[in-house]
């Protein structure tokens, strides 16, 4: 510090400068902490993509990001079932594909082997429903060798070692098509045989996987449709999981189940907060003391003390299994607090006139208060939906089966189950981020009401 | 008069009686009836008989719920505790004067509004043996020579510019912000040279750690219950943070202006005016911590049987499990026995918090 004293005035740059430079890691902190929170959904949307979730975790340089595979996939569908976005292999189709292999120099190249196999789509409920096999309409013409280039760099790559390699390639032309009339089939596979040491190295879709050592290509859907491919894993869990009975997507009805669920409730809880809490902020009356602590002490106590009477209460009235078990299963505590809070700011004067008017409460309630309580309103039906549409522990406990009654979030509780073992993450990713999306519109729609300072105003009281 | 206040007295009792009649149905009766369930061997089926205290004396020689005990509440403890620490830290950093402020508050809040079924299930996604964190741990212990090398170039740049700094008479700290601006930029373009040179060298690794199967403890609680850890202040930390934002901006800001003219550098700001303000926040927020951890459920729910029960049960799921596990005949009266446990339990951890922990005034 001796020499500070040396020089006589800091230039007012100086500080300057340090302000600004100060922001800038202040910008950069929080942009990193931004990038922890929202990348985490990131890569686990990209996984969602792969064909296989827990395949090299960390590379998200895959087919299904690539271009050149979205031309593809679109061209496929369009040639298999004349739909470009969903694909499919219908009467009439006929879908020529080509496959560029390479070898070393001193190698000579073998005739791919191509097959169409008789292989059930996916691993879920839908499988076990499966009639129609591509392999039984499908005809495959033999390749044709279309070109030949020497020089040419390529990688070898096998398991997590890969060789640069240098040598000539060849690419063969074939087609498969729909033999005679029949049913328009959803996944045509592919595999493709051909010795070890012929890579393949460029083809109109990427392979989804490569099995027996590199030997075999294999393809899960040759006519994909743009989207059958991007986003296979979500049309996946949408189709893939019916219900045995009926045959009906199961993910169709937890959606509109998990809506009806969140809706009804909303609007009980409304119902419920506003009288409630208009009577407990404005109306003196015998016990309100008591029920005020009352209405505390229930949200003290976990959910888990009294389920199991509740679960008695609506099995006796034999509505186990029904949506109306988890929309009238509703103690507002938490509402009525927000209401009773946001009510008890309001002047005396403001009701007064009306009661001299000889006004009821009810009318009080509805004329004069409520259309004052819109900020309040929002953030107990906004936070309300989120809450009824995130719940999980009651629905899990009276929704058991049939498995068309779940709702979203037990719904995946099953697909963990059923599809966890097979380590099927693709799928079971895709429905977690399905189950997010009417939450986050909410979200995008209406972010002020959850990050205003609506809350924190109800919290502090 | 009378008649007035009776009348008073009516309305406002049909005002409040829908919500009444719900939490003395769904409240007030299931709370005596787990009571008096705790005292049976209650099993759904077959007609309750009396036993006494024999469930809660069963309760204290299980293993398994001494152990979910033990596992609740060192869980709700030690994410009470970080969560706190964090939140207010991110809702400093966020109350600072920057422009942009709203963007931020809305890209942290995301991961609190979604389900937990939906973020439990990418979490486990993440946690798997051969999954992104296992692959991201592996990346950055193959790239330890050019973080320790990056690490060493950026100390050695600040001490030289400092010195050079103090030298011409100037005061700058060690942590200068804009030279640090320059440390930094000049060791990235060091250590993006030695890379491409190939001057260091790294060897490719594969760690493959098992989160969320293994039976192994870490510190004082199992190694599963350490990953729901992060995932549970993962979503709870943005909730936090707005309530101490919210917090935050009650401070008048006169008493930081007095502060800095006394010479209060800002951690010490940070401890004397920010942290004590904030008390009353900081009271609500910790007895709400500590109510929804001791009632974690959903992500142990979730784990299912890839994890071993002993690692990943809490008191709620053993309540749970007694009750309705898919083995056996429902145990409804030590289920309540233990939930009546969980209940007592939230109390006492909620009454010493306002006794001895975060005080509502300070």
């Amino acid at each position: 510090m001796k020499h500070a004293t040396q020089i006589k005035s800091i230039p007012d740059t100086y500080y300057k400068r340090r302000r600004l430079a100060k922001t800038a890691w202040v910008y950069s902190a929080l942009l990193l902490i931004a990038i922890t929170t929202l990348g985490t959904f990131a890569i686990a949307f990209m996984a969602s993509l792969k064909d296989n979730a827990l395949s090299e975790p960390t590379n998200f340089n895959f087919g299904q990001v690539r271009p050149s595979n979205w031309v593809g996939a679109l061209n496929l569908g369009l040639a298999g079932n004349n739909a470009p976005l969903f694909g499919g292999f219908a009467p009439g189709a006929d879908i020529s594909f080509e496959i560029t292999y390479a070898v070393s120099d001193d190698d000579s190249f073998a005739t791919p082997v191509i097959k169409i196999p008789r292989r059930r789509p996916g691993t879920g409920m839908a499988a076990a429903l499966t009639t129609n096999y591509a392999a039984d309409y499908a005809i495959v013409t033999s390749p044709v060798l279309i070109e030949q280039q020497d020089n040419v760099n390529y990688t070898l790559k096998r398991g997590v070692k890969k060789d640069f390699l240098k040598g000539k390639s060849a690419t063969w032309r074939f087609s498969v098509k729909y033999q005679g009339e029949g049913p328009v089939i959803d996944t045509l596979p592919l595999d493709i045989t051909t010795p070890r040491s012929q890579m393949l190295i460029d083809s109109t879709l990427d392979p989804s996987r490569f099995e027996r050592r590199g030997r075999v290509a294999s393809w899960v859907n040759m006519s994909p449709g743009l989207i059958g491919y991007v986003f296979r894993s979500y049309v996946r869990v949408w189709n893939e999981s019916v219900s045995l009975e009926t045959g009906q997507s199961l993910f169709l009805s937890w959606t509109s189940n998990s809506f009806f669920i969140a809706l009804a409730k909303v609007l009980l809880t409304v119902v419920i907060a506003c009288t409630a809490g208009y009577a407990m902020a404005r109306m003196s009356f015998i016990g309100a003391r008591f029920l005020f602590l009352l209405m505390i002490f229930s949200m003290t106590i976990p959910g888990q003390v009294t389920f199991i009477s509740n679960y008695e209460i609506f099995n006796a009235l034999g509505i186990l299994n029904t949506p109306w078990a988890v929309i009238t299963m509703l103690v507002a505590s938490g509402q009525v607090l927000i209401m009773k809070q946001f009510f008890e700011k309001f002047p005396r004067e403001l009701e007064e006139a009306a009661i001299v008017d000889g006004a009821s409460p009810l009318a009080i309630l509805v004329h004069v208060f409520l259309p004052l309580a819109k900020p309040a309103l929002a953030s107990i039906i906004i936070l309300g939906f989120q809450g009824a549409w995130n719940d999980f522990f009651w629905p899990m406990v009276v929704l058991t089966s049939p498995a068309d009654v779940y709702t979203l979030p037990v719904g995946l509780l099953s697909l963990r189950n059923a599809y966890g073992v097979a380590g099927d993450w693709s799928l079971i990713l895709a429905g977690s981020f399905l189950t997010t999306i009417p939450v986050l519109v909410v979200f995008i729609i209406f972010q002020r009401h959850f990050t205003g300072n609506n809350i924190g105003s109800a919290v502090k009281g | 008069m009378i008649s007035k206040a009776l009348q008073r007295n009516f309305y406002g009792w049909m005002l409040v009686l829908p919500f009444v009649l719900t939490l003395l149905v769904f409240f007030v009766f299931a709370l005596i009836r787990t009571v008096s369930y705790s005292f049976t061997d209650y099993d759904l089926f077959s007609p309750a008989n009396f036993v006494g205290f024999d469930n809660f004396i069963n309760l204290l020689n299980d293993e398994l719920f001494l152990r979910a005990t033990i596992n609740t509440v060192t869980f709700s403890l030690v994410v009470t505790v970080i969560q706190t620490v964090l939140a207010l830290g991110l809702a400093v950093l966020l109350n600072s004067k920057i422009k942009g402020k709203t963007f931020f508050r809305t890209a942290f809040y995301v991961p609190s509004i979604l389900s937990s079924a939906s973020v439990t299930l990418i979490f486990i996604w993440i946690y798997q043996k051969n999954g992104f964190l296992n692959g991201f741990i592996s990346q950055i212990v193959e790239s330890t020579p050019y973080i320790v090398s990056a690490i060493l170039c950026f100390f050695i740049l600040q001490t030289v510019q400092v010195i050079h700094h103090r030298f011409i008479g100037l005061p700058t700290r060690f942590f200068d912000p804009l030279l640090a601006i320059i440390s930094l930029f000049i060791t990235v373009v060091m250590v993006y040279i030695t890379n491409r040179t190939g001057l260091i060298t790294s060897t490719p690794m594969a760690i493959s750690m098992n989160w969320l199967g293994s039976r192994d403890d870490f510190g004082p609680m199992p190694v599963t219950l350490w990953a729901i850890t992060i995932q549970n202040i993962y979503t709870t930390v943005p909730t936090i943070m707005l309530l101490f934002l919210a917090g935050l901006q009650t401070i008048p800001s006169d008493l930081y202006e007095a502060a800095e003219i006394d010479g209060a550098n800002k951690w010490q700001q940070l401890r004397h005016i920010t942290v004590p303000q904030l008390a009353p926040v900081t009271f609500v927020v910790v007895t709400l911590s500590i109510i929804g951890t001791l009632q974690m459920f959903d992500q142990v729910a979730l784990l299912g049987t890839s994890s071993p029960l002993e690692s990943r049960i809490t008191l709620a799921y053993y309540v749970y499990h007694q009750a309705f596990s898919d083995s056996g005949t429902p145990q409804i009266g030590v289920s309540s026995a233990a939930a009546l446990i969980l209940g007592a339990l939230t109390l006492v951890i909620v009454f010493i918090q306002n006794k001895f922990g975060v005080k509502e005034k300070s």
